[in-house]
C-alpha cells in the first residue's frame, strides 16, 4: 500500500490530531470531539475517519493504544487511539502555517482584529 | 434495518478497508443512532453517511489502484514482459452476490422505465381505431375517448380485444336486465330501443376495450332514461356467480365486527363552547347498532351544538340515517332514499322521547371521500336546511342500482324503486353534495368549531 498523502495536511485529519491532543479517544469519541471543537461544522462521516486515521497511522502521527470499554457507551470493548510525539509536532507545525496565513489576511484587510 | 442497509452500504468500500475497518464504522454508525434520535437528526445522518460514502469510497479505490500500477511498474523494471494480475485475491463471494443483486436492481429499474415511457408514447395510438397495430399508417387518426376510466383501462383492452360478438353479448345483457328489473317498462322499452340503435348505427365500434365500453353503455342508458342511476360496470376481477346472500354467518360476522369497532363511532367529544363532536366513520344497520346509535346521541344531549365528522364515512344503511335525522326535529321528517319508494319507514321517528338537540346548530363536517349513505344523510339535513355543511363537495354515489351481472367482467346496476325526491329530478349521483362553507377538509372542523362559537355567542 503506498503512502497516503498528509502533504498539504487535509483538515479532517488536522482535525483528528487536534482531537486527540487532550485524551486518547475512540473513533466515535474522535468524532463528537471534532464536531465539538468545530461548532457541529465537521461531522466526520465512518469513511473518511477511518480513512484518514489509517493514513495517520501509517505515517505514526498517531497510535492504537489499546482494546477496552468506554464506560458511558456499554460494554463493548473499542480501539483507543493517542497521539504520538511525531503527531504532535505535524499539529502544531500546521497551526503555525495557519497562523501565517491568518497574519498575511489580516495584513491585507481581509479580516479585522491585530492579533491571532 | 437502517444498520444492515448500512452495513450493505460498507460493502462498497474496497476489502482491505472493510475489513479494517468495517467493524468500526458500523459501530460508530450504531452510536449515532443511538445518540441522534428524532426525525431531522436522522435525516442528516443519512445525509452525512451518504456524503461520506460518496468522497471516501472512491479515494481508498483510488489508493488501490496507485498501490497496484506502482507494482506492476517496479515490475517492468526488471525488464521481463509479464502478465499482470490486478487483483490477486478472488472476489469474496458477497461482493459478488452484492454485485449481482445491484446488476439486477440497476437493469430492473432500467426495464421499468422502458416500459413506462413506451406505455405512456404508445397511448395517443392505442385509442385510434379498431384492431389498429398502433403504427399503421393507413388509418386515420380518431380522437381518443375522453372517458377518464377509459385512459386507465386503455392497455388491458388492447391486450385482450373485444370483439363484436362479446359485445353484442354485454348489450343483450343489459336489455334483459332492464326489461326484467327497472322500475318503469315503458322507460325500460325506449331505453333498450335507444341500444340497439346506437349498436345498429356503429357507435360503438371504436370501442376496442372493456372500461371503455361499460363507460359508453351507461352513458347511453342514462341520455335515453334520464335516469342517473342506471349504470354498466367493468370489473377486471371476476363477479362471483352468485351475489353473496345474508346468511347468519355472515350476519354474525357483521355484528362481531360492529361490536369490536364500537359501530364505528368514535367516543363522543365535548369541545370548547359546549359544542358536542360525533365523529361518524360509517352509518351501520339499526338492527345491530341502535343501542350505540342510542348512546351516542345520549351523551350529546346538553351540547349547545353538534358537529357531526363525515370525513372519512364510507356509507352503510339508510336505516341509521332516518335514526340519527330523527334526532334533529320535533317532528316526522321526509328522508328521500334514492332506492326505496316512500313507505313509512321514510319519515324520521320525531320527535324522539327525552331528546334535547332538535333545535339546536347542527354542523356536518364532509370531504371528497364521503360516500354514498354518507351523502344521503347530507342531501338530506341540507334540502331540509336543518344542517350547516362544512368542507368538500361529496364523493357523488347514490349506489341507488341493484346490481345484476351478465357475465365474469360486465354487470349492470338497475334501479328498481321508485323513489320519489321532493327537492330535485337529480340528487347527488355523478356531482356530489356541495357544502354550505367550501374549505378543504383539513380545515372542516376547525372553521365548524368558529361557525358554532359565533352561532352560540348571538344567541
Amino acid at each position: 500500500m503506498p503512502k497516503r498523502k498528509l502533504d498539504p495536511l487535509p483538515s479532517a485529519a488536522f482535525q483528528i490530531l487536534l482531537s486527540l491532543a487532550g485524551e486518547d479517544l475512540h473513533g466515535y469519541g474522535i468524532m463528537r470531539q471534532v464536531a465539538d471543537q468545530t461548532d457541529g461544522r465537521m461531522r466526520l462521516g465512518p469513511g473518511t475517519l477511518y480513512s484518514s486515521i489509517q493514513t495517520l497511522l501509517d505515517e505514526k502521527f498517531i497510535e492504537e493504544v489499546d482494546l477496552r470499554e468506554d464506560p458511558k457507551l456499554g460494554h463493548q470493548r473499542r480501539r483507543y487511539y493517542r497521539l504520538t510525539a511525531a503527531g504532535r509536532k505535524l499539529a502544531r507545525s500546521e497551526a503555525e502555517r495557519l497562523a501565517d496565513l491568518l497574519r498575511v489576511a489580516r495584513a491585507k484587510k481581509f479580516l479585522r482584529g491585530d492579533y491571532v | 434495518m437502517s444498520e444492515k442497509i448500512y452495513a450493505l452500504l460498507l460493502r462498497l468500500y474496497p476489502s482491505h478497508f472493510h475489513d479494517a475497518y468495517g467493524e468500526e464504522a458500523l459501530q460508530l454508525f450504531r452510536d449515532r443512532a443511538r445518540d441522534e434520535k428524532g426525525f431531522f437528526p436522522t435525516i442528516r445522518l443519512w445525509l452525512d453517511l451518504l456524503a461520506d460514502l460518496a468522497i471516501s469510497a472512491p479515494r481508498e479505490y483510488g489508493y488501490v489502484q496507485t498501490a497496484l500500477l506502482g507494482a506492476s511498474a517496479q515490475r517492468r523494471l526488471a525488464g521481463v514482459p509479464a502478465f499482470h494480475v490486478l487483483q490477486s485475491e478472488s472476489p469474496r463471494p458477497v461482493a459478488m452476490l452484492f454485485g449481482s443483486v445491484l446488476s439486477l436492481v440497476v437493469v430492473g429499474t432500467f426495464w421499468i422505465s422502458l416500459g413506462h415511457a413506451t406505455s405512456h408514447a404508445g397511448m395517443g395510438f392505442m385509442a385510434s381505431g379498431r384492431g389498429g397495430s398502433g403504427f399503421s399508417r393507413h388509418q386515420a387518426p380518431q380522437p381518443a375517448p375522453r372517458d377518464a376510466a377509459t385512459a386507465l383501462n386503455r392497455a388491458d383492452g388492447e391486450i385482450l380485444k373485444l370483439d363484436r360478438a362479446e359485445r353484442q353479448r354485454v348489450v343483450d345483457g343489459v336489455i334483459a336486465n332492464l326489461k326484467n328489473h327497472y322500475v318503469d317498462p315503458d322507460v325500460a322499452r325506449e331505453t333498450a330501443d335507444a341500444l340497439l340503435a346506437h349498436e345498429k348505427n356503429g357507435d360503438n365500434n371504436s370501442v376496442t376495450n372493456r372500461a371503455a365500453l361499460a363507460g359508453l353503455l351507461t352513458r347511453q342508458i342514462r341520455d335515453a332514461s334520464h335516469d342517473m342511476h342506471l349504470d354498466v360496470v367493468y370489473s377486471q376481477s371476476p363477479l362471483p356467480e352468485q351475489p353473496p346472500e345474508p346468511t347468519p354467518e355472515s350476519l354474525a360476522r357483521y355484528r362481531k365486527a360492529m361490536d369490536q369497532q364500537h359501530c364505528m363511532f368514535e367516543p363522543v367529544q365535548i369541545l370548547p363552547h359546549n359544542i358536542g363532536y360525533l365523529k361518524l366513520n360509517s352509518f351501520p344497520d339499526t338492527s345491530v347498532c341502535q343501542t350505540t346509535a342510542a348512546a351516542a346521541m345520549a351523551s350529546l344531549n346538553h351540547a349547545d351544538a353538534i358537529i357531526f365528522d363525515l370525513r372519512e364515512n364510507g356509507g352503510g344503511f339508510s336505516n341509521m340515517v332516518s335514526l340519527i335525522s330523527a334526532y334533529l326535529f320535533d317532528h316526522p321528517e321526509y328522508i328521500y332514499d334514492p332506492r326505496e319508494s316512500p313507505a313509512r319507514q321514510s319519515w324520521t321517528r320525531s320527535p324522539v322521547p327525552g331528546n334535547r338537540l332538535a333545535d339546536k346548530p347542527v354542523y356536518v363536517l364532509t370531504s371528497a371521500s364521503t360516500v354514498s349513505a354518507a351523502e344521503q344523510f347530507c342531501y338530506n339535513l341540507k334540502m331540509l336546511k336543518r344542517v350547516t355543511l362544512v368542507g368538500e363537495t361529496t364523493r357523488g354515489s347514490a349506489h341507488a342500482g341493484v346490481f345484476h351481472r351478465i357475465d365474469t367482467h360486465f354487470g349492470t346496476g338497475i334501479t328498481e324503486a321508485r323513489a320519489i325526491n321532493p327537492y330535485s329530478e337529480t340528487d347527488w349521483e355523478g356531482t356530489g353534495v356541495e357544502p354550505d362553507v367550501n374549505v378543504k377538509a383539513g380545515d372542516a372542523l376547525e372553521t365548524a368549531v368558529k361557525l358554532a362559537a359565533s352561532k352560540l355567542r348571538k344567541n
